[in-house]
């Protein structure tokens, strides 16, 4: 009887249409356009014709793969994602180290080192193009004032040194973020397990090998997996800074994906965003499975 | 004793050093923001030699930030009113209730957590719901960018929110929608806040959805504008740098005054583990 009671109160209580507004939402403006990109990439889908797009089979697919700035685009996202991530997991962990230790002016340095992450990408994208100008850049300045002039160059506008620039870029503005995931973390580690490491004689690289970094885990597998996606979609910075330039040095997915989208080329466009949605949920489910794996372990 | 102190100025140094990499950069675009041109483009620390606050009225009247500013403010206000409403009544039934349909519900939106939107056919849809180039279609299309976190972070907290409550207002004979806006919603309040102030920022900083959805100016939101202008002013850096000022401003200010859950919402995912 009162079992009863409950699954009425349940149906009654937790009505199903209180989660329609969002589920229709997200439903028409996201999951949609999924299932569409699927469709579209197999067809000539293009501006002029929008209403009338022609089943074109693995066409785009073919061609993506023989198209040298698709594949220099590909590159250039994969070398992103992965050297950035290193960047801001590495980064992010000292930063958080260092403000959970003895130093002064604790809340200060939290406020400075988050502050990035809430700027617009745009603005700090601008704000970079004056660190990194030729003449007068920021950058350029300090080297010659500390005599290394002869390094002075046009830091985005030589195809070797733009990609670098953006990536400094990211984890100038990510790394502040991760420090706090890990903060959190390290604040849950009870001072229990350092006081009894530090009277059986451990040394406090001992401690940080076997208590800090394995009970940091669930933080590494947040702050890998957010910031492997989050390289892969990397769009605005690039945008703002290089637009893909010099020549393609600097192109990745997602700036090449509006350069189609500007052409017209809606199909081809669909194609190259279905790939990106297919290599970041794979990313996504491995990185997560492997480390939530690792976790358990230790 | 000494070894301790000692130890504790180094390491305040090593952060010292560290913040002038994040403090440097911003304090050159403000010091700009309030010089003459040739001033501005030697990106220096000094002080202004004389104090040009015409640079920000000037922005604001070639820049158009006015109208982003609003365009921005209504933008902004709808995705997250709409975001907070409805994510909390779905989160609400999704983590009571334990069924099929819930555990779907689920799913599909961790879904929403991973994958890019795909933005072309997103166009192609707008195009077709007669929505592009409106504000109706960039709140949507945003809101159901947003909504996958929303609706994470808030099941984690109701969870922990006692269920005798609903049942004592069940027997008080309370229909479902005032039982949870006058009993559940106000106890979300502190979670709340984290999540208001997240999507706030995060439809204010948006900036790939309306560069593909508004092609008309009128529209431009100040990420938008601040791009635009920087394209037709880039030589002279005072006006650029006082156009980031005051992007940036109303995203610092809020960020200064609500930081504890600010930092709460990058967290959120992490405690959930």
């Amino acid at each position: 009887m009162h079992r009863m009671e409950g699954i009425v109160n349940q149906k009654k209580f937790y009505p199903n249409y209180f989660t329609y507004p969002a589920i229709i939402a997200f439903f028409i403006f996201y999951c949609i356009p999924i299932g569409a990109s699927f469709v579209m990439s197999f067809s000539n889908w293009n501006i002029k014709r929008i209403d009338s797009p022609k089943f074109v089979g693995l066409k785009n697919f073919a061609r993506l793969f023989q198209d040298d700035y698709f594949l220099l685009a590909l590159k250039n996202t994969v070398l992103f994602a992965v050297v950035t991530m290193v960047g801001i997991v590495v980064l992010g962990l000292l930063l958080a180290l260092l403000l959970n230790s003895a130093v002064k002016g604790k809340a200060f340095f939290r406020t400075v080192f988050y502050l990035p992450a809430v700027l617009s990408l745009i603005v700090v994208g601008i704000m970079f193009k004056a660190v990194f100008k030729l003449d007068g850049g920021i950058l350029n300045q300090i080297l010659t004032a500390i005599g290394l002039s002869g390094l002075v160059h046009d830091w985005l506008g030589d195809g070797q040194s733009a990609m670098w620039c953006i990536i400094f870029v990211q984890i100038w503005k990510w790394s502040g973020f991760a420090m706090a995931i890990y903060l959190a973390g390290l604040q849950g580690i009870s001072s229990d397990y350092y006081e009894a490491a530090t009277i059986d004689g451990a040394t406090k690289w001992q401690q940080f090998k076997n208590i800090t970094l394995p009970l940091l885990a669930p933080a590494f597998t947040v702050v890998i997996t957010m910031n492997t996606i989050g390289g892969f979609k990397v769009f605005e910075q690039v945008y703002v800074m290089t637009n893909g330039g010099p020549g393609n040095a600097t192109q990745v997915l997602n700036t090449y994906i509006y350069k189609e989208f500007s052409k017209g080329s809606l199909g081809r466009s669909s194609a190259m965003s279905l790939l990106l949605f297919l290599m970041i949920a794979v990313i996504a489910v491995v990185v997560n499975k492997g480390l939530t794996k690792r976790e358990v372990e230790m | 004793m000494k070894k301790k102190t000692l130890g504790s100025a180094a390491l305040t140094l090593v952060a010292l050093i560290s913040s002038l990499v994040i403090i440097c950069p911003l304090l050159i675009v403000i010091l700009g923001s309030f010089k003459d041109a040739p001033e501005a483009q030697a990106f220096n620390l000094a002080l202004p030699s004389s104090w040009h606050f015409e640079n920000f009225s000037v922005v604001i009247d070639k820049g158009n930030m006015g109208q982003a500013f609003m365009n921005s403010m209504i933008i902004t206000l709808a995705v997250t009113a709409f975001v907070v409403v409805a994510g909390s009544l779905n989160a609400f039934v999704v983590s009571r209730k334990k069924c099929r349909f819930t555990s779907f519900v689920y799913y599909l939106f961790l879904l929403g957590m991973i994958a890019p939107i795909q933005i072309v056919t997103t166009y192609g849809l707008l195009q077709m719901l007669n929505l592009t180039g409106t504000f109706v279609g960039v709140i949507c299309v945003e809101a159901a960018l947003q909504m996958p976190w929303t609706i994470f972070t808030l099941s984690g907290f109701i969870k922990n929110v006692p269920k005798e409550l609903d049942e004592a207002a069940f027997i008080d004979g309370a229909s479902p929608l005032r039982m949870f806006f006058s009993i559940i919603f106000p106890l979300l309040k502190p979670i709340m806040a984290t999540v208001v102030v997240t999507t706030a920022m995060g439809a204010w900083n948006e900036f790939m959805v309306p560069l593909y959805f508004f092609n008309s100016a009128s529209k431009w939101t100040m990420p938008l504008t601040v791009y635009n202008f920087f394209g037709q002013y880039s030589s002279n850096w005072n006006y650029v740098f006082a156009d980031l000022v005051l992007t940036a401003l109303p995203i610092t200010i809020l960020y200064l005054l609500c930081q504890k859950y600010v930092v709460a919402g990058a967290t959120a995912g992490a405690v959930k583990g």
